[in-house]
């Protein structure tokens, strides 16, 4: 573990209210090498897109969000980071791709000038000639070829695929070490989904970017992740890798999630038990030898 | 921009704005021009000629010393005009930049800001110009002071509620992610999706300016003699009603073209950019 780029201990989360708090996350372990795929799994409200949002330090100057524990990435801890520090990693080392990719685009903007800014972010003062060049190449690279018509292009006149797409590409411009993708395609249809998905693996694999998917697809995950940690409730419940939590499941919860997806040969819908006092056991940690390269 | 003029054109309520603007600019731009009496826009005196109803020479009617109505009347819209851009320009920029501000930091600087914006509109607009001009002279430049004094706070509320919804949108969570400072967010992103509404707000504001302006000058309060002024002029004429009727009429229906032909085109303006959205 001593390579690890992402260390998050024993981190908690709880939001005061006016009358009590409401605890969402309780003592997370999650740690991610270089390079490494993890997946973070669980089901709406269980505290995943959370985490995500701890990592870039967008919760903690929220208005009753107590947070506990220690994130750190690449050794520095993030809590204590001045603001320029965060500032450095943020769009450099680490970048982020979202649920619905039209509206996290600025629509005042064409797409050439948002990877204008972007790279902007990596090499300072980078001309707005050479931006569009290197803009071209990364879109190239996640197969759209007209790509002259779309850096011309504002983000609404695109379609949802693509957009995601240049999503993508705009997350990889910088090449981060970390990448976060919170659900991402969520907001795509199945087939463009499969595709963006291809083509993001084959882009962190080739420039080995570390990446934490979060999603409540198994499928999706069991294709895309090393490792996988399955989240209940803001905790923890199975971790291990994709090989061993698949064929292994040892916590009642994942198994539910499990039965969850629907079988093309199933005649009926699943059984599965939901019976949620099964799914307070302890968490199940799989030991298998370090994968991450 | 080009296909947004041609939009414009082709509906006719605000082709005809867009004409009435265009005319009061253009008589104004030219006034030395198109004027009979160019110099009757100062203190000249023409006893000979006072108080003519509308005739061939003055078409529009001389005032109580002679003056040509007319030719007055050009000048005002001169005034006027520097008036509402002077007006505009000052307190936009500062009621937009006070509206993003208070709008994206929150917390206690959105408090503070903005109890002071609400102070300020408690305040009916008339009668707080009316205590700024009786407490200093009341010249034209304490009259735009004045007036620029009331106008910000608008366009903090405006700017502040279009941040405090944009400010959740996803492409600025987006920008904060990739590490963007404050003031990028504010200008870069958020301010380029409230151009529509600040545009709009300008166009149809640039009426109501000229017609507090001319309230002002009608109480006393805004542009002193000689310089012509509509409001005044107003003023001056009505003890005379309804005998001299061309001292009043004709300056009223100068207010009523300029405030009329920029609620055409601020009307247009914005449905034109609803749409958009």
């Amino acid at each position: 573990m001593s390579d690890s780029l992402l260390d998050i201990q024993n981190l908690s989360l709880s939001f005061q209210g006016l009358t009590e708090t409401v605890d969402v996350l309780d003592n997370i372990n999650l740690s991610i090498s270089r390079g490494e795929r993890v997946a973070l799994v669980g089901e709406s409200g269980s505290g995943k897109s959370v985490i995500a949002r701890i990592i870039l330090g967008l919760l903690q100057s929220q208005k009753g969000a107590i947070v506990k524990g220690s994130v750190r990435f690449r050794g520095i801890e993030l809590e204590a980071a001045t603001g320029n520090q965060i500032e450095s990693l943020r769009g450099r080392e680490i970048s982020m791709i979202f649920q619905d990719p039209t509206s996290s685009m600025n629509p005042v903007y064409k797409i050439g000038t948002i990877f204008h800014e972007i790279l902007n972010r990596g090499t300072h003062n980078i001309s707005k000639k050479l931006a569009l060049i290197k803009a071209s190449k990364l879109l190239e690279e996640v197969s759209i070829t007209e790509f002259k018509r779309v850096l011309e292009s504002y983000p609404f006149q695109l379609s949802g695929g693509m957009n995601q797409r240049v999503m993508i590409a705009l997350a990889l411009a910088n090449k981060p070490a970390l990448l976060i993708a919170d659900e991402p395609g969520t907001a795509l249809d199945v087939t463009v989904q499969a595709q963006t998905l291809k083509l993001m693996h084959n882009l962190v694999k080739k420039n080995n970017t570390a990446v934490l998917f979060i999603s409540h697809n198994l499928g999706v995950v069991h294709q895309f992740a090393d490792r996988v940690y399955v989240i209940y409730k803001g905790r923890i419940v199975e971790s291990g890798s994709t090989s061993s939590i698949f064929e292994n499941t040892k916590h009642p919860y994942t198994k539910a999630l499990m039965n969850a997806v629907p079988k093309i040969t199933s005649k009926s819908f699943f059984d599965a038990s939901d019976d949620s006092s099964l799914f307070k056991q302890p968490a199940f940690h799989h030991k298998d030898r370090e994968i991450g390269q | 921009m080009k296909l947004k003029i041609k939009i414009l054109l082709a509906n006719p309520l605000s082709f005809m704005g867009l004409l009435l603007i265009s005319l009061v600019f253009g008589s104004a731009i030219f006034a030395d021009f198109i004027t009979p009496f160019p110099l009757h826009k100062g203190a000249v005196v023409d006893f000979s000629n006072f108080n003519q109803a509308p005739n061939l020479t003055n078409i529009m009617g001389t005032d109580l010393v002679g003056r040509d109505l007319f030719t007055r009347i050009i000048y005002a819209f001169r005034i006027s005009i520097m008036l509402g851009i002077v007006v505009l320009i000052i307190s936009v920029p500062i009621g937009v930049f006070m509206g993003l501000l208070a709008g994206y930091s929150g917390g206690k600087l959105d408090f503070v800001l903005m109890r002071i914006t609400d102070v300020f509109l408690s305040i009916p607009p008339l009668v707080l110009a009316m205590a700024v001009m009786g407490l200093l002279e009341p010249t034209i430049l304490n009259g735009m002071l004045a007036v620029t004094a009331m106008w910000w706070p608008w366009y903090t509320r405006l700017i502040y509620n279009l941040t405090r919804s944009e400010k959740e949108e996803g492409y600025v969570v987006a920008a904060e992610v990739v590490g963007a400072s404050r003031w990028h967010i504010m200008f870069r992103e958020i301010l380029p999706n409230c151009t529509h509404a600040i545009i709009t707000k300008m166009t149809l504001d640039f009426g109501f300016v000229i017609l507090i302006v001319s309230s002002l000058s009608f109480l006393g309060l805004g542009v002193q003699a000689p310089t012509p002024d509509l409001g005044s002029m107003v003023a001056e004429g009505a003890r005379y009603l309804p005998d001299s009727w061309w001292l009043t009429v004709f300056p009223g229906l100068a207010i009523l073209i300029i405030v009329f032909g920029f609620n055409l085109v601020g009307d247009a303006l914005r449905d034109m950019m609803d749409t958009d959205s």
